[in-house]
């Protein structure tokens, strides 16, 4: 549970760069965890899965990094412009 | 397709972490200390907090917000021994509180009249630790039945507390717990924690406990 709404939040900061940016859709996140961030990490993982499977995630990509002590970080987001490639 | 790399990392307690820091100076600037008190579930939280509303409830204005899972008893037994609200934050499932939800907690509580806040957190010792409340301290329990190697077992929780209590010491003639042992394994993950031994059932050990609250509110008191 406390995964899951750990996994929530960092989906919701996601979605935020999304629409900062003014992206379509998100492909993929990478996020920072810390060995003493207090977090079951296969627990995390599986939460996040499950979230970045539904618009608008596309993919279903999320990446867990090494992070230090109880860092718990969005790390990156690789944002969809929508656009054909030039 | 143009995909493009927005590096972040912004921490994903940020938001909660803002709301907690705005907690945090409306109790200061309001002169009101506020305790997290968290622990696993039977550690004696509820049974501590009536003894303390029962001994210091007319000497001091004392506020409880409680968080449960699922039900509101806790708050309906400490809202037997005060004519003050006791928020009841049911959390749905959710494993600790927040600090959004202590937030709005606040909205109902007459800070006005209150010298010190308890926050009775979800019992769980792994979730809450990782919440900042806006609390002044977190107070950690455990007691005697629980073995003398829980603060090794759930480190970071003892990590972040200031204070200890241990609990349900009216046990200890039938039971096999060192206390020194539990003592020293909360050291080890935590030198500067200040530790009180209570038996909310008989009140032993309770006045350390009483004088220590008493003393907190004096030095958190608006000029």
């Amino acid at each position: 549970m406390h995964e899951l709404s750990l996994a929530l939040e960092v989906c919701r900061i996601a979605e935020e760069v999304l629409e900062r940016e003014g992206g379509r859709s998100i492909r993929a996140i990478g996020v920072e965890v810390g060995d003493d961030a207090g977090i079951e990490v296969e627990s995390f993982r599986f939460c996040l899965e499950a979230l970045v499977s539904e618009p608008p995630f596309v993919g279903g990509s999320a990446q867990l990094l090494p992070g230090v002590g109880s860092a718990l970080r969005l790390a990156y987001v690789e944002v969809d412009d929508g656009r054909p490639d030039n | 397709m143009a995909v493009r790399t927005i590096e972040v990392r912004e921490r994903v307690m940020a938001r909660n972490d803002g709301f907690a820091a705005d907690v945090r100076r409306v109790l200061t600037d309001a002169g009101v200390t506020a305790f997290n008190l968290v622990s696993s579930p039977g550690s004696g939280k509820t049974l501590l907090l009536e003894r303390t509303l029962e001994a210091l409830g007319e000497e001091l204005g004392i506020a409880v917000v409680t968080g449960d899972v699922q039900t509101q008893n806790d708050a309906d037994r400490l809202a037997r021994h005060t004519d003050r609200l006791v928020q009841a934050v049911v959390t749905g499932g959710a494993c600790h509180l927040d600090a959004r939800q202590i937030t709005d907690a606040l909205h109902a509580i007459d800070l006005e009249r209150t010298h010190l806040l308890f926050i009775e957190n979800v019992g769980n010792l792994v979730c809450p630790a990782s919440w900042d409340l806006g609390e002044a301290a977190k107070i950690v329990l455990f007691s005697v039945t629980e073995g003398e190697d829980k603060p090794l077992k759930y480190p970071k929780m003892f990590r972040m507390a200031e204070y200890a209590v241990l609990n349900k010491v009216d046990l200890l003639p039938y039971l096999d717990f060192d206390v020194s042992l539990a003592v020293a394994n909360a050291r080890e993950v935590n030198p500067e924690l200040r530790f009180f031994f209570t038996s909310a059932r008989t009140g032993e050990g309770l006045d350390p406990w009483f004088d220590f609250l008493r003393q907190q509110v004096r030095v958190a008191a608006v000029p």
